[in-house]
């Protein structure tokens, strides 16, 4: 088969387009380290999340020097902690949040930064990132979970190192 | 008065008749226009030009699309390490 001189030319610009999006994603993944949600944060029953070491009196836990466990229930049509009162981490830090829903499924999206995950009935999602400046995030659900849906939003409050206190701890 | 309007209905006007003189489009030779075994929605087969395969020379196609791959490349470019990667709060684990 003949091909013309100029199609030759842009189907292999359109090849080294793909190969440029996979190659620019496999860098994200090897070289600056993001990473997927997974199912590592394993499955509990939505039914008994008040019965749950953890999820049973959700909140900010600490775990090491600078790092922090935030676990979070989402439900019909708040977070818990965030709607009521915001979630609070200190500066500088490594925090993993443990996300799940105890009725539908939810989303759980710090607004404007790329953490973002569902939040499914049953399932434990994990995402771990690291704050920087003290600063204050709006959070919000982004998958539709009912009627008031559109107001299911939230707080996460980044609190100076030396305003942080015992108290904004669970444990 | 024109050549034209001489011309009675019906009658075939030859190109050395009208077409070397006056704006009108050019009119194709008679026995170049192929009429017989018609297919109506398609076009004439009469051949006017008969070039090589490689003498199609569509560079304004490929322009074309040298700048939507340009666009496309700077966007992608944008998007993931200005927009992505810069962003706040990566997830990490």
């Amino acid at each position: 088969m003949e091909i013309h001189k100029y199609e030759k030319i842009w189907l292999a610009g359109a090849l080294l387009l793909i190969v440029g999006f996979i190659a620019t994603v496999s860098y994200g993944a090897v070289g600056a380290g993001i990473e997927m949600v997974n199912d590592e944060g394993g499955q509990v029953d939505p039914a008994s999340l008040e019965e749950h070491p953890k999820f049973g009196e959700p909140g900010t836990y600490q775990t090491g020097e600078n790092e922090y466990d935030v676990y979070v229930i989402a439900q019909q049509f708040s977070f818990q902690p965030g709607t009521q009162q915001p979630i609070r981490v200190p500066a500088h830090s490594t925090v993993t949040f443990h996300v799940t829903s105890a009725d539908v499924i939810h989303g759980f999206e710090v607004v404007g930064t790329n953490a973002n995950t569902m939040a499914i009935p049953g399932q434990v999602a994990t995402i771990t990132v690291e704050v920087d400046e003290p600063t204050e995030y709006g959070l919000l659900c982004n998958e539709y979970c009912g009627s008031a849906h559109h107001a299911m939003e939230g707080r996460l409050e980044v609190v100076p190192q030396s305003e942080w206190n015992e108290s904004m701890a669970v444990n | 008065m024109s050549a034209e309007s001489e011309a009675e209905a019906g009658d075939i006007v030859s190109p050395s008749e009208s077409g070397s003189e006056g704006d009108g489009p050019p009119i194709a030779e008679p026995e170049s226009v192929d009429d017989e075994g018609y297919v109506i929605g398609s076009g004439g087969s009469g051949i006017v030009r008969r070039i090589d395969h490689d003498d199609f020379d569509p560079v304004g196609t490929l322009v074309l699309i040298a700048i939507y791959m340009a666009i496309v490349g700077v966007m992608w470019v944008f998007m993931y390490f200005v927009e992505f990667l810069g962003g706040d709060l990566s997830v990490i684990g």
